[in-house]
């Protein structure tokens, strides 16, 4: 304790201050709440929110297509996908359901975009001429119930496909959305051997494709062309837009001549996705004595005469999936104009008949005067037709000397059977029929047809509430019809287990026909 | 010891002093933020991934720029007045249908085809002119594939006396320059312009071919 005694009190208050100091120091230097010459920012809280729906599923993805600057959105109706407005083409349509030479097409909305994951779709239809009082989007098995509010038409789509909206129960301005699958594997626009055709309004007389090509149409591109592939293998045509003729007048029209939008001849290995087509002046999609085709999500749209959907001639291996025809003619069809056809298969596809058949095999099945014509190996499987206006929805015609058989229906579902036939003929629900007709080139010859199935036809609705009849007519006892055989067939709710419950007229060169 | 301690204490605070205040003038830190997770509930707008192709600025539909204009390769002949047009024209036997007036009709789909070789094919311009070029077409599709022709031209005023302004010689028509032969020739008065045709390439015909010819000043 000595030096305690030796220590002054000024020393030991200096002391004290230095303590006092050296705390102020540590105090300074090290706590945030130090007083400082520069005020510090305040501490950012960065708030992730988290929204119910994340738990359904991801998160949605979705692309749009501006129309070309060159055209303007329909007037009659305004779409929108997730708030965001879609362009809407008017394509031409066709309400006339019997042949006219000179018809004249009205025209209804389509747009397109692609998605996952969820969308809500919004329609106004100010050109409908009046209020929307109720909708419907078909197909029903999709099973979308829209909300209707103050006219406008509300309902959510999870899948891609083909959207059908009908207005206060009837088909004028029927509204088709087509809802693609995001595009992957978009062409190299820089490989010289791909055509790229950009978003915008374009027109070329037409665009001749050789082998090892692709042609490219872009989203929000309109092309005011046709495509044509002619003795070429490993061709492909893609992409999202629309090969539109409506440049082109009405093939039967004087001066005009048809205008095939897509045209396969003598080919091999075709590949065609993605794309519309709309307003062609003929048929829409042909291949001719051509091999290995395979045709995805191609959507068609026609209005003018022999506006055939997807048409084939002597064609061998082919595929038609999730696709879609609304045509003024015949929706699916097989012919044989130069040899026969074997293994074409259309699965998944969503068919709109305004004029003549929804799958029809024939009339011309040896229009190229071949030896043993055939058509065999055939499948339409899990087709949905919306609506059959005119003749029957299954038909096999063989108008030539062609053997016909192996041909299977499986999962045809028609939800409106509205044949008006012609003039009180024609309007069967199923037609198998050996007979001469305008366009048969064999005349002295006979064929037969053998070993059909159809398994699973249901059919939603009639006009009249009535079952429509059908009918299985062979030629003689050597070219006839043999081993039918039809399962699974209801229509209006009714399970139809016999001929008479199918109101079939069958004549004697039918043999074993089954009905269970 | 009190010097000693006085010494110490003072250095003490002039370090504390000089430490408070480098800490006082110190930037402070920006720190990093904090994240939180925040539930929304009720109906959640929709994370969308929104893509929008845009359209081009255009006023009409135009030709895709990778498909070239296939006439740009073509042989250009003059921009004036074709004389030719419409005018009446003269030649020996034709073959069928394809006779000497397809020629001026301005169809190129249309054309003459002589019954034979040599063959001779008059144009009357139905008055007279100084002209200097003259120009022979075929149809330029490719169905029409390359061939050569050989013929001399000579040119009249009054249809009986000819002066050669191209003399006999084998011209290529390719349908990848549009099928068309341009010949040049100095400035000469004309009304009547013949062709001699005297040799052809082509199997596909028994004469020669012609589906329009022009002339010009």
């Amino acid at each position: 304790m000595e030096w305690n005694k030796n220590l002054s009190v000024p020393v030991i208050c200096l002391g004290a201050a230095a303590v006092l100091c050296a705390s102020f120091a540590v105090f300074m230097f090290a706590a945030d709440k130090a007083p400082r010459s520069k005020t510090a920012p305040e501490r950012e809280v960065i708030e992730i929110p988290v929204y119910e729906y994340q738990a359904e599923g991801p998160p949605s993805k979705l692309t749009l297509y501006e129309g070309p600057k060159t055209m303007t959105s329909s007037k009659t109706a305004s779409i929108f996908a997730n708030g965001n407005e879609l362009f809407v083409y008017d394509v031409m349509v066709n309400h006339e359901h019997i042949w006219n030479a000179n018809t004249i097409p009205s025209d209804t909305p389509m747009t397109y975009f692609d998605f996952e994951g969820k969308v809500t779709v919004e329609i106004e239809m100010p050109g409908l001429g009046k209020a929307v009082e109720s909708a419907a989007v078909l197909p029903s098995s999709h099973g979308i119930v829209p909300e209707v509010k103050d006219g406008r038409v509300t309902f959510s789509v999870t899948e891609p496909g083909f959207y059908t909206v009908i207005y206060n129960n009837h088909v004028n301005k029927a509204t088709h959305i087509f809802a693609n699958p995001i595009e992957t594997d978009i062409p190299d626009k820089n490989d010289p051997n791909v055509f790229f055709i950009e978003p915008g309004h374009w027109a070329i007389d037409a665009i001749a494709l050789k082998s090892d090509q692709t042609l490219y149409i872009s989203g929000g591109a309109v092309v005011n062309s046709v495509v044509i592939v002619d003795n070429a293998v490993n061709v492909t045509i893609r992409g999202r837009g629309i090969i539109d003729g409506s440049d082109f007048p009405g093939h039967n029209q004087p001066g005009s001549y048809a205008r095939v939008p897509i045209d396969i001849r003598n080919s091999k290995n075709i590949t065609a996705e993605g794309f519309i087509i709309a307003n062609a002046n003929c048929w829409n999609f042909n291949s001719y004595a051509t091999e290995n085709a395979h045709i995805s999500n191609v959507k068609i749209i026609s209005a003018r005469q022999n506006g055939d959907g997807f048409t084939f001639q002597s064609c061998k291996n082919h595929t038609v999936t999730d696709s879609f025809a609304r045509t003024w003619d015949d929706s699916l069809v097989l012919k044989n104009y130069s040899g026969s056809t074997k293994d074409i298969t259309f699965e998944r596809i969503q068919i709109w008949t305004d004029l003549a058949q929804s799958m029809e095999i024939g009339y011309e099945t040896n229009k190229g005067l071949t030896i043993k014509p055939e058509i065999s190996d055939v499948l339409f499987k899990d087709i949905t037709v919306l609506y059959n206006f005119h003749k029957p929805v299954i038909s096999i015609h063989n108008s030539d000397d062609a053997f016909i058989h192996d041909i299977t229906y499986r999962n045809i579902i028609v939800e409106n059977a509205f044949m008006q036939g012609d003039n009180g003929v024609n309007k069967e629900l199923i037609e198998f029929h050996m007979n001469k007709s305008g366009w048969t080139a064999v005349r002295d010859e006979w064929g037969s047809i053998r070993d059909i199935l159809i398994d699973g036809l249901t059919v939603l609705n009639t006009e009249d509430g009535a079952i429509p009849e059908s009918r299985f007519l062979g030629h003689n006892e050597n070219h006839g019809i043999e081993n039918v055989t039809i399962r699974n067939v209801t229509i209006l709710g009714e399970k139809i287990t016999d001929l008479t419950a199918l109101r079939a007229n069958v004549n004697e060169f039918v043999h074993n026909i089954v009905v269970e | 010891m009190n010097k000693i301690l006085t010494i110490v204490f003072i250095a003490v605070i002039a370090v504390s002093l000089i430490v408070a205040a480098i800490a006082f003038f110190t930037e402070p830190e920006t720190l990093e933020p904090i994240e939180r997770e925040v539930l929304i509930e009720g109906t959640a707008p929709p994370i969308v991934d929104l893509t929008v192709l845009e359209a081009p600025d255009q006023a009409g539909a135009e030709r895709p720029g990778i498909f070239p204009d296939p006439e740009e390769a073509w042989v250009k002949l003059p921009e004036g007045d074709n004389l030719a047009a419409g005018k009446s024209v003269s030649s020996g036997e034709f073959t069928e249908v394809y006779d000497p007036a397809n020629v001026t009709d301005g169809d190129l789909t249309s054309y003459w085809e002589s019954k034979g070789l040599p063959a001779v094919l008059t144009i009357d311009l139905e008055g007279t002119y100084t002209i200097q070029t003259v120009g022979v077409r075929l149809n330029p599709a490719p169905i029409w594939e390359a061939r050569t022709q050989g013929f001399t031209v000579q040119v009249s005023t009054d249809g009986e006396n000819f002066t050669v302004v191209a003399p006999d010689a084998r011209h290529e028509f390719n349908p990848d320059s549009g099928n068309i032969v341009r010949i040049d020739f100095d400035p000469i008065s004309a009304r009547f312009v013949k062709f001699i045709f005297t040799e052809k390439s082509s199997g596909r015909s028994n004469g020669a071919q012609a589906s329009e010819i022009e002339v010009y000043e």
